[in-house]
């Protein structure tokens, strides 16, 4: 005789056993998939706590930065105020006055001691030039401030009127003479000599010119606008005799055109 | 108590009966088989296969069927007993009583005086526990063409060292027994459950009860046999204890195949 509830008995612990490698199996799968989750979404609080901060101090810093001048604003409006309506102002305006400065710019002296400088030769002794030097140095550094002004925009824009002052072509000759002697005495090169000649003939001063001319003939005599200048600067000076000599014996060396135009005109009177 | 389950209990008792042989498909064909290669010369057929598969049932049949056309010798037990084999032999096929001890010698000289026209049939069961030297003599016997072998091997590593040993050169027929698939255990189910008129319990195995009682049993005839007795046996202890009405009757559950499966050991619980 079986015994029914012995044997059903047993058939359940047999299901049991049997569920039991499915059962491992889906709990392993299932712990497998759930550790796979934490990590990933470890992986992704690891990521939202490093951006959430971010964000926060973000909104933090945004919020500092839009109340301070809110509170500024409210408590002291005379010095809030005018900060942007300078600033809303001056961008308008920064643009045609930009211009001008470029204008500057354009100016071709600065171009030409550029080039100058990369010819060294022995400095020039024989000038007494400390009083001059100094001169020069305070108004190089006065074309630096207008350098700076063009690279900075700002500061130019703030005062326009004084951009214009520096625009007088006079103070720019007069600063290109000094920088063009400064280089003479460092270089001795009769171009620039000659170039010093002319602008001080052009500015008037005769004297001065007549001394760079004679310079210029010294370093070289066959420069044939050296002599004009020369010449033109004996003229002007009253020594008108002196000047026709000098040519006259200046186109006997080199048969130049130029001398022999020049001695007609002083000799005419045309050129007095 | 005329309960069907009780009757169907009783259809799977493990009684080797010709009458309760089931013609399955592949079972009659090799079992044709095995009765032609009787008819021809041969010395010796060699039936194989493993515990459960129907060799027993087989030479069951053979026996029932060849008896009544020629002389054929069941011996459903071996004689272990060398003198005693020969005395039983010399009695059954020859009708020589011999008192006191028979040798091999004295046997074949009897074999060798008798002439039959048809050659006697001796069949062998359980012929692996015959010693070895008794299985040489048997050899020996065919050899002389006076009786004809037909013997029943279990399938096993030893059994198949011992086939090819002494048998491998000498037989002429092997037949090898197999289990039966889940389509065939499902036919061999509900036909013996119909040949005793239980039609009802041979409704109840579905597909998916054989296949389940397949899976236990591996198709073998002995052990279904044996699950299905102790399965209809569950079912008779509900019925008396007036619960069957807790269980499905109109196909057998899988709850019952495995309970009678843990109680005759298919199952290990």
């Amino acid at each position: 005789m079986l015994n029914i509830i012995d044997l059903e008995k047993r058939w359940f612990r047999y299901k049991i056993k049997s569920y039991i490698p499915h059962a491992a199996i889906v709990s392993s799968v299932l712990i497998i998939l759930s550790i796979i989750l934490i990590y990933t979404t470890q992986e992704d609080s690891v990521v939202a706590t490093v951006e959430k901060p971010l964000h926060q101090n973000l909104i933090v810093q945004s919020e500092s930065i839009t109340i301070a001048p809110i509170e500024k604003i409210e408590t002291e409006p005379i010095y809030v105020e005018p900060k942007p309506i300078v600033v809303k102002k001056q961008l308008p305006l920064a643009r045609p006055q930009y211009k001008e400065v470029t204008q500057v710019k354009l100016s071709p002296s600065l171009d030409f001691m550029k080039k100058m400088q990369d010819s060294r030769q022995p400095y020039y002794k024989n000038e007494p030039t400390n009083g001059r030097s100094r001169t020069v140095r305070k108004e190089t550094s006065t074309t630096k401030k207008v350098i700076k002004t063009k690279a900075a925009p700002k500061q130019v824009r703030q005062d326009p009127v004084a951009i214009k002052k520096i625009q007088i072509k006079r103070q720019n000759t007069q600063n290109d003479i000094f920088e063009i002697i400064e280089r003479f005495k460092k270089n001795n090169n009769p171009a620039l000599s000659l170039f010093v000649a002319k602008k001080y003939y052009e500015l008037g001063e005769y004297k001065q010119s007549y001394n760079y001319a004679l310079i210029t003939n010294q370093i070289n005599k066959n420069i044939e606008s050296s002599w004009i200048i020369f010449s033109k600067s004996l003229v002007k000076l009253g020594k008108r005799n002196k000047a026709i000599k000098t040519l006259q014996k200046y186109i006997k060396q080199s048969h130049s055109n130029a001398a022999r135009i020049l001695l007609d005109e002083i000799r005419s009177g045309k050129f007095r | 108590m005329n309960s069907i389950y009780l009757k169907s209990k009783d259809v799977f008792l493990d009684i080797v009966n010709p009458k309760d042989y089931i013609q399955l498909d592949r079972v009659s064909t090799i079992y044709q088989s095995l009765k032609d290669s009787i008819k021809k010369p041969l010395k010796m057929i060699l039936l194989y296969g493993r515990p459960g598969t129907g060799k027993s049932m087989f030479l069951n049949k053979l026996h029932q069927d060849l008896s009544s056309s020629q002389s054929v010798f069941l011996y459903k037990t071996p004689i272990l007993d060398e003198s005693e084999f020969y005395k039983t032999l010399a009695q059954d096929i020859f009708e020589v009583r011999y008192s006191g001890e028979l040798n091999f010698t004295q046997f074949m000289k009897i074999v060798e005086s008798k002439n039959f026209d048809v050659v006697p049939v001796v069949l062998l069961d359980e012929a692996q526990l015959y010693s070895e030297s008794l299985m040489e003599r048997i050899r020996l016997l065919s050899d002389t063409r006076t009786i004809k072998f037909v013997i029943t091997l279990h399938k096993t590593e030893k059994e198949d060292i011992i086939a090819k040993e002494h048998f491998q050169t000498r037989i002429w027929e092997s037949i090898e027994l197999e289990n039966a698939s889940s389509t065939e255990l499902k036919i061999y189910i509900q036909k013996k459950l119909m040949k005793a008129n239980c039609f009802d319990s041979a409704n109840m195995f579905t597909g998916k009860s054989v296949h389940r009682i397949h899976k236990i049993t591996n198709g073998n005839y002995r052990d279904t046999n044996k699950l299905l007795y102790t399965l209809f046996d569950i079912y008779t202890i509900y019925e008396n204890n007036n619960k069957i009405t807790a269980i499905k009757t109109e196909q057998v559950p899988n709850k019952l195949i495995e309970m009678a499966a843990i109680h005759t050991g298919l199952i290990d619980a």
